[in-house]
């Protein structure tokens, strides 16, 4: 009875944290839903697979923002 | 303007979705296809003008004097001026952004109704098994206001029936001394939460099936809305009959939201092949039908747990 708009922002707010701290090598590789695996020609038909994998590299994306760049490199 | 086409078998562009049904003739009663509302502001203002014409010439003369008399000093003429221009100015910033975050003139082809509509919208929801025709019509590409049409979805009655639910079930708990204010917001919230998180279920779904639809976001909305009117039935006669009454209603109106949705979304989202009602095999078509189905038996399943604590 207590499902509010509150709780269903917080639960929003969680599962896109999961799919943007999801590590890429250890996980979706392993299930092969990586992103460089198989995104397919252009056939008609996408598919559900490739579509979720899609739908998590542009969470990720949007996520990251410009600063992916920056990471490696120390800035003073 | 082009004439609207007799068939829409006589279009040559090729189409994703089903050929829409067009309009051979503009019905009686509608003068301007685009316009929503009917314009009644010039016959009542030149009515009225002519009224007070002869008739107020007696009254400005007497009832304005303390008012002119305050105007007619300068300063407070150029501060009404003032205020008047910084109002317009303010007004014509509202309106111009306006349109960025609400789409309002979205939003009011969805409240174009009248009364004939509801009634028999009304009358759809709770008995939809004789009506025929479920495809809406369209008028050179825009669908028709949802006055003209029973089949085109409206806000007007989502809207009246979530605040109606959230009184009724204010006036079930008030009846069984389990009421306090806080509890109305509460009710509010979550049926909010639950719509929310249905268009959000469904939408996702519509984009990981990748299904071709013309369906908006603000149409699935009308569409879920649709389910409060069935609440507010099994509610009331829960009331006044205890469970029995509360437990036929509801059951009724359960049945009547399924047959609903699957007659109004199977010509949304199985567009393409199903919508003559031919079956058609192959995993794509199979996946859709799955979808309206899970859709359509959400409804009751929310319609009783939104519902089921509140009559006892």
């Amino acid at each position: 009875m207590a499902f509010t708009l509150y709780s269903l922002l917080q639960a929003a707010l969680l599962c896109v944290n999961a799919i943007a701290v999801l590590h890429e090598e250890r996980f979706l590789k392993n299930i092969g839903w990586g992103t460089d695996q198989g995104i397919g020609g252009f056939g008609e038909e996408p598919g559900i697979k490739s579509q979720l994998t899609n739908l998590i590299r542009s969470v990720r994306t949007v996520m990251r923002g410009k600063k992916k760049n920056e990471w490696n490199t120390l800035k003073f | 303007m082009h004439p609207a086409g007799a068939a829409a078998a006589g279009t040559p562009r090729q189409r994703k979705w089903p050929s829409k049904r067009r309009i051979p003739v503009s019905p009686p009663g509608m003068a301007d296809p685009h316009q929503l509302f009917d314009d009644t502001s010039s016959a009542q203002s030149r009515g009225f003008g002519a009224q007070r014409g002869p008739g107020g010439l007696g009254y400005p003369a007497a009832a304005a004097s303390p008012q002119e008399a305050f105007l007619a000093d300068p300063v407070s003429n150029m501060a009404m001026a003032y205020g008047s221009s910084l109002a317009a100015q303010g007004k014509e910033l509202v309106d111009k952004n306006i349109d960025r975050f609400i789409p309002v003139t979205k939003l009011k082809y969805y409240f174009a109704v009248d009364t004939m509509y509801v009634g028999k919208k009304l009358g759809l929801l709770f008995f939809p098994y004789l009506h025929q025709d479920w495809e809406v019509q369209y008028q050179q590409d825009t669908p028709v206001a949802p006055r003209f049409d029973i089949n085109a979805p409206d806000l007007y009655i989502p809207a009246m029936a979530f605040i109606t639910y959230i009184l009724v079930a204010g006036l079930a708990l008030g009846t069984q001394d389990r009421f306090s204010p806080d509890l109305l917001g509460l009710q509010a919230s979550s049926a909010l939460a639950w719509l929310t998180l249905e268009v959000l279920a469904i939408l996702l779904s519509l984009y990981l099936l990748t299904v071709n639809t013309d369906l908006t976001t603000i149409d699935l909305v009308a569409f879920l809305g649709y389910k409060y009117v069935g609440m507010i039935g099994g509610v009331l006669m829960g009331l006044l009959f205890g469970k029995v009454g509360y437990y036929l209603v509801l059951g009724w109106c359960c049945v009547s939201i399924f047959v609903f949705m699957i007659r109004t979304l199977r010509l949304k989202i199985l567009a393409e092949a199903a919508a003559q009602g031919v079956p058609v095999r192959g995993a794509r078509n199979q996946l859709r039908m799955y979808l309206t189905m899970a859709v359509a038996a959400a409804q009751p399943l929310l319609m009783y747990w939104l519902t089921f604590h509140l009559v006892r």
